[in-house]
């Protein structure tokens, strides 16, 4: 390899972390999303790569490309971080093809989190539709831990998904209906024998449930359908749209705001979002 | 600062001493061939503008960034290595002032409020400017319209113009003066002369546009408007506005594998292909040409002046009006984009 | 009036009468250029939008290239290139016949505004024409070129300079101009693989990759290109050398037998490149092998989009 000009030695945001690849669990009945475990090559990048709930990070496979994939680890879990990966493209596909111990790289962490410090002193509803429950999945997790548990009002979480075989991180969620101090509703859509907990696409589900509006703010992901549809329930509720809380997802490369693809308006979803709340949504393009 | 004068005798001279042992990129050719390039012929001084924009200097369309070695026995196998950024110290003269605003436009995308892009920082702030100014702006300039100037100094080390044959020199910047000071030349006061070939070359652009009220009206009230549709009715989806716009910096970022490794590469990209907001899932945010085409518009027009205080993401230099196979004319959307109900 | 003007005039009015009779929801034809030397693309939808159409020598684009995946009934006007184009593209099943009307020009050759350039060094501020002529001027000139010293290259061999189906034609037939006889092109032929190789690499060392001739060219209508396809990746998206001519070539070999020389590439490309020359080869060589010319029937399909029994067949090994 043959250097030209000067060598980029600190930060260059396009340089990814080298990981090993820890585990691999496959997630869902039809093997479309496994949950990637990753360890950092060198101990010191755990701390360079210092994250909160939220952010994304750039999956890079050498020779194949990168992909934007939210964080599903809270970094309150030391030692490692997680990554759910839906397979639909090319980096995707390879990347499910990978084992345990492969060396690729992570780069990030990118984006900016939800807004915990914001939130403060709040009651928080994480409402989250299918495999995109990643991140929440993250912010349950710091959520509950004990250094930021009491800063917070009441937490309810509701998940839904197609069927039991798609509801990712089942050992968390059951710790969770097992706590007193965090509210947890998982559905799957349809009714399927030996299921007992709630049926119903998420909206129904938070209309049933939803906490009341005043000093609550609500986080959701999923789908633009469950998105969209889980709107109305929380406008009924009395929600207003600067707390009502989203993440979104277009298509990236850089990750950095610089290589103009995954624009909303001004805004660049991967250095300015993902997170937006629906209150500065509505003053931007309907283009995600 | 003061001003200087380069005589026509003392220009090769003056050349020389820029240079210094830096590589030294100048118009070379005339016309529609001319080229900022290394300067191994007579430098040009009378053109309209180089045919593309100088943005390759600092983004050329292909460049390789990072390297990895695949075979397990290599050291770091699978793990990217720098390439570095290709920066060399450069001196350019004959800049034209829409282009260096072009790239100072640029430069804030590159080096934004989060993240600097280490391959165009080395080789942009390795670059002294000396821009040329236009004593007489091409049929096809607008670059007093979009809030520039023939004589405009933003993103330049020194303002040179046509002067007997030989040169004005203006200083812009400390790096600029001492540049300057190295080729010891005669300093001048051309302070009013300055402003007066200013306002000749303004007035020989024709009058000013009202683009002023894009800028007071709500993104999503240009958004809506409905000439959209028909704006970008001819369009044929081809990027040659975007590849010749000085604003323009969209890329892709590709790994090529051959049997011992691979590099990860960028390429220009443009917003006019339809694959380039595309989802994994096949939903895309921009699925039509009328998309396309708005947000080529809006991007220019709103919304780099909303992050770029209120400096529009066209400089007016006139590439795309001259090149667009349609004839889709900047200046036309422009006003269409003013007058426009929603 | 001279035949530009009568030509403008018919086209407004049948343009008129068809969009006011139903008989079309659009008319594409073009408009004048905002700036000098260009006619631009245009739709006509309501009668008063027909005051706008007009016919010029400069109207370089082959507005066929506006008809696939268009619903609905439209006519378009066309010379004599684009009328074949347009026909290929019924016959290739891109328009339904019955929603195409041609309103068909009969052309005299268009001006290549890169020939007028080269001959007038000075910036051009304006440009009007006559049957025969054009006066461009600028800051203290005007001057007078004659058309004819300013063709397009592939106006000035053109085999069918009228429109062969046109629905209407909006004037008397254009004389006719000498047809390709390929003379360079069989020089070059003649030449051996690596001058050939030589040639046509030099040909293209300045090509961006923008796909402007692509887009430009009616018959390049895939929904997805091969350049831009990812799964698989049939190419790299660099500027390597090796990937611009795998595009170049595979895009005149998809246009072998399909091409009527309409030149739109050529005009679309910014960097004047003659992307027609790889064309040429193949136009050459499918009027040897088949003595075929494409758009001349609505039924006749391209020779290498079928296969007949007694097809070539010598030059498999």
């Amino acid at each position: 390899m043959t250097l030209l000009g000067k060598v980029i030695s600190v930060n260059n945001p396009y340089m990814p972390y080298p990981v090993r690849i820890a585990s691999v669990v496959v997630d869902s009945p039809d093997k479309s999303l496994r949950t990637f475990k990753f360890e950092f090559l060198d101990p010191e990048d755990e701390n360079r790569f210092a994250y909160l709930p939220g952010q994304f990070a750039e999956l890079s496979v050498p020779g194949q490309g990168e992909i934007p994939i939210g964080i599903a680890s809270s970094p309150t879990e030391k030692g490692y971080v997680l990554f759910t990966v839906n397979r639909v493209g090319q980096v995707s596909s390879f990347l499910h093809n990978m084992k345990e111990g492969d060396i690729m790289g992570v780069r990030g962490p990118l984006g900016h989190p939800y807004p915990v410090e914001a939130l403060k002193g709040k009651n928080i509803v994480i409402i989250a539709s299918g495999f995109a429950v990643t991140t929440l999945r993250a912010t349950v997790v710091w959520l509950l831990h004990p250094d930021n548990r009491p800063n917070y009002g009441r937490i309810t979480f509701v998940y839904g998904a197609r069927s039991p075989g798609h509801l990712l991180f089942k050992d968390d969620w059951e710790a969770w209906q097992k706590r007193d101090d965090i509210d947890v509703y998982v559905a799957i859509y349809k009714m399927v024998p030996g299921w007992t907990g709630k049926v119903g696409f998420v909206p129904a589900v938070l209309q049933e449930i939803c906490p009341p509006a005043e000093n609550t703010a609500a986080i959701i992901c999923g789908p633009p359908i469950a998105i969209k549809t889980t709107q109305p329930v929380l406008f009924e509720a009395g929600y207003k749209p600067d707390n009502i809380i989203m993440s979104l997802e277009n298509r990236m490369k850089c990750g950095l705001g610089i290589c103009g693809r995954c624009n909303v308006g001004p805004e660049y979803v991967c250095k300015d979002g993902p997170v937006f709340t629906l209150a500065q949504l509505n003053e931007l393009p309907p283009e995600y | 600062m003061t001003e200087y004068i380069v005589k026509e005798d003392a220009l090769t001279a003056f050349f020389q001493a820029i240079a210094n042992g830096r590589r030294l990129l100048a118009p070379q050719g005339q016309g529609e061939n001319c080229r900022l390039e290394v300067a191994t012929g007579p430098v040009s001084l009378d053109y309209g503008n180089t045919h593309l924009s100088p943005k390759a200097t600092f983004f050329p369309q292909t460049e390789k960034i990072l390297a990895y070695h695949k075979k397990a026995d290599q050291p770091k196998y699978n793990q990217y290595q720098d390439l570095g950024d290709h920066a060399e110290p450069t001196v350019i003269f004959g800049i034209r002032p829409c282009d260096a605003k072009g790239l100072a436009i640029s430069n804030k995308v590159f080096q934004n409020d989060r993240f600097t892009d280490p391959y165009w920082k080395g080789k942009y702030e390795s670059a002294l400017k000396i821009g040329l100014a236009c004593l007489n702006p091409s049929p096809q300039c607008f670059c007093a319209a979009m809030g520039g100037s023939p004589f405009g100094e933003m993103g330049l080390d020194v303002l040179a113009y046509p002067k007997e044959k030989g040169l004005g020199l203006k200083p812009l910047t400390p790096a600029g003066e001492e540049l300057v000071k190295a080729a010891s030349l005669p300093s001048a006061d051309l302070a009013s002369e300055i402003k007066d070939l200013e306002k000749k070359a303004i007035e020989a652009q024709g009058p000013l546009d009202t683009y002023q009220i894009i800028n007071e009206r709500k993104i999503m009230e240009l958004y809506k408007a409905d000439h959209w549709s028909a704006t970008a009715e001819p369009c044929l989806g081809c990027g040659v506005c975007t590849f010749f716009c000085p604003t323009c910096h969209c890329f892709d970022i590709q790994d090529e594998t051959s049997e011992a490794g691979g590099v990860r590469m960028r390429n220009w990209d443009t917003c006019m292909s339809p694959l380039f907001t595309v989802h994994g899932s096949g939903h895309n945010p921009r699925p039509s040409k009328t998309e396309r085409v708005r947000q080529r518009f809006m991007h220019k027009l709103k919304y780099i002046p909303i992050k770029q205080d209120g400096v529009r993401g066209c400089t007016g230099c006139g590439r795309c009006v001259v090149m667009c196979p349609a004839n889709i004319d900047i200046r036309t959307v422009a006003a269409t984009m003013a007058q426009a109900s929603a | 009036m001279g035949a530009l003007e009568t030509i403008t005039q018919k086209i407004q009015d049948k343009a008129k009468s068809l969009l006011e009779s139903g008989q079309a929801e659009v008319v594409i034809g073009y408009r004048k250029g905002s700036t000098p030397l260009v006619a631009a693309p245009y739709f006509a939808r309501t009668p008063s939008d027909c005051e706008n159409l007009i016919w010029s020598s400069f109207a370089k684009l082959n507005l066929a290239n506006y008809l696939p995946n268009r619903t609905g009934k439209v006519a378009l006007v066309a010379k004599g290139c684009d009328a074949r184009s347009a026909v290929g593209q019924v016959t290739e099943n891109q328009i339904p016949r019955d929603n195409l009307y041609l309103i068909g020009v009969p052309c005299s050759g268009l001006v290549d505004p890169a020939k007028v350039a080269a001959k007038e060094g000075r910036p051009i501020q304006k440009a009007t024409e006559t049957d025969e002529t054009i006066t461009v001027s600028g800051v203290g000139f005007e001057v007078e070129i004659k058309k004819a010293e300013v063709l397009r290259r592939n106006c000035e061999v053109c085999s069918h300079r009228s429109p062969t189906m046109a629905d209407e034609l909006t004037g008397p037939e254009a004389p006719a101009a000498k047809p390709d006889d390929f003379a360079d092109i069989k020089a070059l032929l003649a030449k051996s693989p690596s001058e050939r190789l030589d040639y046509f690499q030099d040909l293209i060392k300045d090509c961006l990759r923008c796909y402007a001739c692509r887009n430009a060219c009616p018959l390049c209508y895939c929904p997805v290109c091969f350049v831009d396809e990812t799964r698989p990746q049939w190419l790299g998206k660099s500027t390597d050398p090796m990937d611009t001519m795998t595009f170049h070539l595979l895009r005149a070999l998809h246009c072998a037998g399909r091409c009527t020389a309409c030149g739109a590439c050529e005009t679309a490309c910014p960097v004047n490149i003659k992307v027609r020359e790889f064309n040429r080869v193949l136009d050459k060589a499918v009027q040897e092998n088949w003595s075929y010319e494409p758009g001349l029937t609505w039924e006749q399909k391209p020779p290498l989009t079928v296969y007949q029994p007694n097809d070539p067949a010598d030059f498999i090994k």
